[in-house]
């Protein structure tokens, strides 16, 4: 009967130990690729990445992310600092206010001439 | 023994991957041979259409987004902030707040799903599925009034926190003048 040798395994393991360094790294880093991709899916900021191709034509017409100090968070309350913020507010919101976002029937049938010729007057 | 109940267990891996999707694939609406005639005439004007709303929707999330967290994180919220630090009473603004931003949660995950649904209908090949290039069209649909639904109790919200600011802002200013006199 022969006896394995303990030692066998382990130099067969440092004969090939450079190939299995590659392996696990390239293994590791494609486990970390796919878990960057879930999270960039999954997270909901491929939604919002304009640089994704299709969206070419409205990358320049997205609102720059200039610095925006806001309001301060710490101070005196005045009538002063409260209509100052009343300004600020009606600024910003009237941006929002103005539009009916996501609104219209853009998807409908009848826009898309997808609608059935027998229902369509 | 295994290799007994492998090929049957291959057998209905291979029905449920492969033959269920094409089932569920079919129209839950019969259509005519008219209708269907009608989305592969207008099918690459349909998806041409599908593009740009697709991009212009992206913009306006995008637009949008970024002012929604403004008002909220830089305008509210240090108000707020401001009010409970001076000692007062800011409970009406910060459920409003509250209500805000657990909505603005909502828009954000509502145009998610709605993005990821109008991405796949684009990629359905409507001249040689029309039946199921419709569905998706209008699940789409559904899923954009949703999106839209958001906005409104956004912006419901928004002049909400307007109102109760002006109506803190006059109890304020009275009191002010009260104690003066």
């Amino acid at each position: 009967m022969s006896e394995e040798q303990p030692g066998s395994e382990v130099g067969r393991f440092s004969k090939h130990k450079f190939i299995i360094m590659i392996t696990v790294s390239i293994v590791i880093a494609l486990g970390l690729t796919f878990i960057s991709m879930v999270l960039y899916a999954w997270s909901g900021a491929a939604q919002v990445d304009l640089s994704r191709p299709g969206y070419q034509s409205v990358r320049k017409e997205a609102m720059s992310n200039e610095k925006y100090d806001g309001f301060s968070a710490t101070g005196s309350i005045e009538n002063k600092v409260l209509q100052e913020f009343e300004d600020m507010y009606g600024k910003q919101a009237d941006q929002v206010l103005g539009i009916d976002a996501f609104a219209g029937d853009v998807l409908s049938d009848t826009t898309l001439k997808i609608d059935d010729p027998a229902t369509t007057p | 023994m295994i290799r007994r109940f492998l090929t049957p267990l291959v057998l209905i891996a291979a029905a449920v991957f492969f033959i269920a999707p094409q089932v569920a694939a079919q129209s839950s609406v019969p259509m005519t041979n008219e209708h269907m005639e009608r989305i592969k005439d207008n099918c690459q004007q349909a998806n041409r259409t599908l593009r740009q709303l697709h991009a212009s929707d992206a913009l306006l999330r995008v637009n949008r987004g970024q002012l929604y967290d403004l008002l909220s994180t830089k305008l509210m919220a240090r108000m707020n902030s401001r009010l409970a630090l001076n000692r007062l009473d800011a409970s009406n603004l910060v459920a409003v707040t509250a209500n805000f931003d657990r909505t603005l949660g909502e828009f954000r995950t509502n145009y998610k799903v709605y993005e990821e649904q109008l991405s796949a209908t684009i990629k359905i090949d409507c001249q040689e599925k029309p039946a199921q290039f419709y569905d998706a069209v209008r699940e789409s649909r559904e899923l954009r009034s949703k999106v839209h639904e958001s906005v409104r109790k956004l912006t419901e919200y928004l002049m909400e926190y307007d109102r109760q600011f002006k109506d803190f802002r006059s109890r304020y200013s009275a009191s002010k003048s009260g104690g003066e006199s």
